[in-house]
């Protein structure tokens, strides 16, 4: 799922609880700043494919897996919130609905997934989800001034 | 070579302990998780300093378990095993002695027991632990308690996080090494794996030097700190 579309949810999350503060800040961490493990990627992918633009490639890491619930469960008890596990579930769900190959228990098991909704073509997911989290942020933003 | 220097120092007091008094690496491990356990009683009824002294004897016991089974030959996989499994024991219960006394909230504590759980199990394979676990506590006389609690739980935290991008990133330079078809290769790569929890051989870049140094099928090495032990 595209940067934009983590943004937007999490703005209408954040919009949604009133959330402020630390709070916000724990929910654009963990709903849009996982994805910074693509940066972590980025060297692999120049090593490997170069400055070529090749779809298809694994940008992913455990940091935005499910089996990144484990060490999200007990951060979210030493903070004394449920903002981060909320948020980072969001993500998830939203990144799940993509087709791509994830690996959600890794390095504890090996299975590999394509998630939900395959029979539906990304990009028509990606639209249409788009368009919902626009509409909703302006109605909600519009409705709370 | 840092621990043949430990192991040289401590030469003479592990023959003792085993030519003397005839105590095996596994009798050391379970004597030196008794000493833990005497040690979170101790802390549990607010005699923190006697509690703090028998740990570090735990601490010693522990210790000298690996050098024992590096000194006679007596090192095992089960022995190596058995240590992780009562050294993380020792620490819960350590943990839990100080959530007993009221010296640190008992979220706090569970949450740091989970923290370095969660640690043990990538440690091995990432071959990242900061070792920042009961050592911590002796400075409780100068940090309040629930700031070392803290900060053990938000190092162990972080290196297990630390711990599984290491492994992911290994895992992506055998995705790298298969090439051809991106939208299958995690799935091409993870068939190719010969155990989800051991090391992935690479031959290139310092993330897989650990794998290929041994090559594929190859048991795991003992860790740098010594804590092999043999069995009974």
């Amino acid at each position: 799922m595209t940067m934009v579309a983590h943004i937007l949810a999490t703005t209408l999350g954040v919009q949604a609880l009133g959330l402020h503060g630390r709070d916000a800040a724990l929910a654009y961490a963990f709903g849009v700043g996982v994805d910074v493990d693509h940066a972590i990627k980025a060297p692999f992918y120049l090593r490997a494919i170069g400055l070529r633009d090749r779809k298809g490639y694994y940008w992913r890491s455990s940091l935005q897996e499910p089996v990144a619930l484990l060490w999200i469960a007990p951060l979210c008890l030493f903070l004394g919130t449920v903002v981060p596990l909320l948020f980072f579930t969001i993500h998830l769900a939203m990144d799940y609905s993509v087709s791509f190959e994830k690996m959600p228990l890794y390095p504890y098991s090996r299975w590999v997934t394509r998630g939900w909704l395959t029979g539906i073509p990304d990009r028509t997911k990606e639209r249409a989800l788009l368009a919902f989290l626009v509409a909703a942020n302006l109605l909600l933003w519009w409705s709370r001034r | 070579m840092m621990q043949r220097v430990m192991d040289w120092f401590a030469r003479p007091v592990v023959r003792f302990v085993h030519l003397r008094l005839g105590l095996s690496p596994d009798r050391l491990t379970w004597l030196a998780f008794g000493a833990s356990a005497a040690a979170a009683a101790a802390i549990a009824f607010r005699q923190v300093g006697a509690g703090l002294a028998l740990m570090a004897a735990g601490q010693v016991l522990d210790g000298l378990d690996g050098g024992v089974a590096r000194e006679f030959g007596l090192a095992s996989e089960r022995g190596h095993r058995l240590d992780t499994l009562l050294d993380r024991a020792s620490e819960t219960l350590i943990f839990l002695g100080f959530a007993a006394a009221r010296l640190v909230p008992l979220t706090l504590a569970l949450a740091t027991i989970i923290a370095v759980l969660l640690l043990t199990t990538v440690c091995d394979r990432s071959g990242f632990d900061p070792g920042m676990k009961r050592v911590a506590l002796y400075f409780g006389r100068w940090v309040p308690y629930p700031a070392l609690f803290t900060l053990i739980f938000g190092v162990n935290l972080a290196a297990y996080v630390i711990g599984l991008l290491v492994i992911d990133c290994r895992f992506q330079l055998r995705m790298d090494a298969l090439g051809g078809d991106l939208d299958t290769v995690a799935s091409r790569a993870a068939a190719g794996e010969p155990s989800a929890i051991s090391h992935q051989p690479s031959a290139i870049g310092w993330l897989g030097a650990r794998g290929a140094a041994r090559g594929p099928g190859t048991p795991e090495p003992s860790r740098p700190r010594g804590k092999l032990t043999a069995d009974g």
